[in-house]
């Protein structure tokens, strides 16, 4: 008896199935101009895959962009909100998580999260650039680095070179100056990632945090922004062992296990 | 009297020679991480566009955000009174300074004798500002010059669906990709400038007089939409409004 969840984001849709054990498989993919094309295409690939089809699927939950839709369209029984279903598969995964930070390339989440993975709050930011992994690109690409070189770089770093702006575009104004004026791109990268850091612990402090704390996203991937927050929170940061992208649609198919099974 | 004035702003630094409330000569330079080392060749070449030599200035103003980098200059003040300055001498009557520069937008109360009443300074987000225009300009391949050139071809304005200027240019890259028209985007683009305009102008209520300075004051794309929801008699600046503060700057110096 099979349970599957679907998330459709802004760049990948992921869809997931477990079984009684716990994770059978899933499927990541790049979005389809629509949520029910790109759920489509991504169930397709994975029951292709692992031979299941989905009639055998018990209960589908989706979640993210269009999750009504693809309800609509048959693929899922119900929908619930990716906040939800993301603190839901953190929560799986890190049993002993509070609270779940989750910087993606366009927006940043914290979710404060119960015992059983419940929604206790939450706090997002899609509007402003600044605190999402969005931030880093601004600043890396001035700095003619690749993000995994604006992670490794500041490794060499003598001092950390402060941005006094909350803006992303701003603070790309101060990167430009600093490299005119000849200073080494180690030290403005530490200070490009503490800048990031300092963004994402304001949006922790706006929840409050609760040990323990995981991190996911792309920006996760960047250690030396994971250090600063570490520091600044006072906290380690626990990443997951599966590929984060996925904990969404995992989310979304405990639910569905929940909602559908015994 | 011959005045100098530099303004040290965030993107633009402005150096004006005044001779009384006569503008003179004037010159504007990228302001680099290295102004205060460029700043003296750029009074130099103001000077000499204006054909007049240091020893004739009778004082030096100096103002902008960069103002504590440089050493010379008499009089140092801050940039918010520099433009009351300007605008009492060279707008007599208007009480109400919108001033969108480079990296900011504030809006300026001024009393019937020109003095600042109150201000309000939005310096956090790039929307609105000089900035914003430069970038979504250079994603459309339009310069600042041909700006109100592409924006008046719009025949189908496309409107901007989000605040942040980096989330409006992964935006705007992609309509350009899908072959929706630049002009139309531009047009876009200078309407959300000027909604981001008229908002800070409500900050203080409608007054009845008013005028526009900084640079993207040159715009009419922009200034033009601004003012039909603006309340008020608009009196133009009566000099390029980038120089606004600088002039303002010389004119602080002679008070000296």
């Amino acid at each position: 008896m099979y349970f599957g969840g679907i998330d459709v984001g802004s760049l990948t849709a992921q869809a997931v199935l477990i079984n009684g054990k716990g994770i059978q498989a899933f499927k990541s993919i790049g979005v389809k101009p629509n949520p029910v094309q790109s759920a489509k295409a991504v169930v397709d690939m994975l029951i292709q895959e692992e031979r299941v089809p989905w009639s055998e699927v018990k209960f589908c939950v989706s979640t993210g962009y269009g999750r009504e839709q693809v309800q609509a369209e048959g693929l899922s029984q119900d929908n619930m909100s990716e906040i939800s279903c993301h603190g839901m598969g953190a929560s799986f995964l890190v049993p002993e998580a509070r609270t779940v930070i989750d910087i993606g390339g366009q927006d940043a989440k914290v979710i404060r999260i119960g015992p059983g993975g419940e929604l206790i709050d939450f706090v997002m930011n899609d509007k402003c650039a600044a605190g999402t992994g969005r931030f880093l690109e601004v600043q890396a690409r001035t700095l003619g680095l690749s993000l995994d070189e604006l992670g490794t770089v500041s490794i060499g770093a003598e001092r950390v070179l402060e941005l006094s702006s909350r803006c992303s575009i701003f603070c790309e104004t101060e990167v430009l100056h600093y490299v005119q004026r000849g200073h080494s791109k180690a030290d403005i990268a530490a200070g490009v990632n503490r800048a990031m850091a300092e963004r994402v612990a304001a949006l922790v402090r706006r929840v409050g945090m609760e040990k323990e704390v995981t991190m996911s996203g792309g920006v996760a991937k960047n250690a030396a922004v994971r250090a600063e927050l570490e520091r600044m929170l006072n906290v380690r940061l626990i990443k997951y062992s599966a590929d984060s992208q996925i904990v969404g649609a995992l989310g979304a198919a405990l639910m569905a296990r929940r909602m559908g099974g015994n | 009297m011959k005045y100098l004035g530099v303004d040290i702003g965030s993107l633009y630094t402005k150096a004006v020679v005044m001779d009384d409330d006569e503008l003179l000569a004037a010159e504007v330079i990228d302001t680099t991480g290295n102004v205060a080392e460029e700043v003296e060749a750029l009074v130099d070449g103001v000077l000499a566009a204006a054909g007049v030599s240091r020893d004739e200035l009778a004082g030096i103003g100096v103002t902008g955000r960069g103002s504590d980098m440089v050493e010379f200059g008499d009089v140092k003040r801050d940039d918010i009174s520099c433009l009351c300055e300007a605008v009492s001498r060279l707008v007599p009557g208007a009480n109400l300074v919108l001033d969108i520069g480079g990296q900011s937008v504030t809006s300026i109360l001024l009393d019937e004798d020109g003095g600042v009443v109150d201000f309000m300074r939005n310096d956090k987000c790039a929307s609105g500002s000089g900035k914003f225009l430069t970038v979504m300009g250079a994603a459309l391949g339009c310069g600042a010059d041909k700006l109100d050139e592409m924006a008046a071809r719009s025949t189908n304005k496309v409107p901007v669906s989000s605040q942040c200027g980096v989330f409006v240019e992964s935006e705007l890259i992609t309509h350009v990709n899908e072959g929706v028209e630049p002009a139309d985007i531009m047009a876009g683009i200078c309407e959300s400038v000027a909604k981001i305009m008229i908002s800070q102008a409500l900050k203080f209520g409608f007054q009845d007089d008013y005028t526009f300075t900084g640079g993207v004051a040159k715009y009419e794309s922009v200034t033009g939409p601004a003012r039909e929801k603006i309340r008020g008699e608009y009196h133009a600046f009566p000099y390029n409004p980038q120089l606004a503060c600088a002039i303002g700057a010389a004119m602080s110096a002679e008070e000296e």
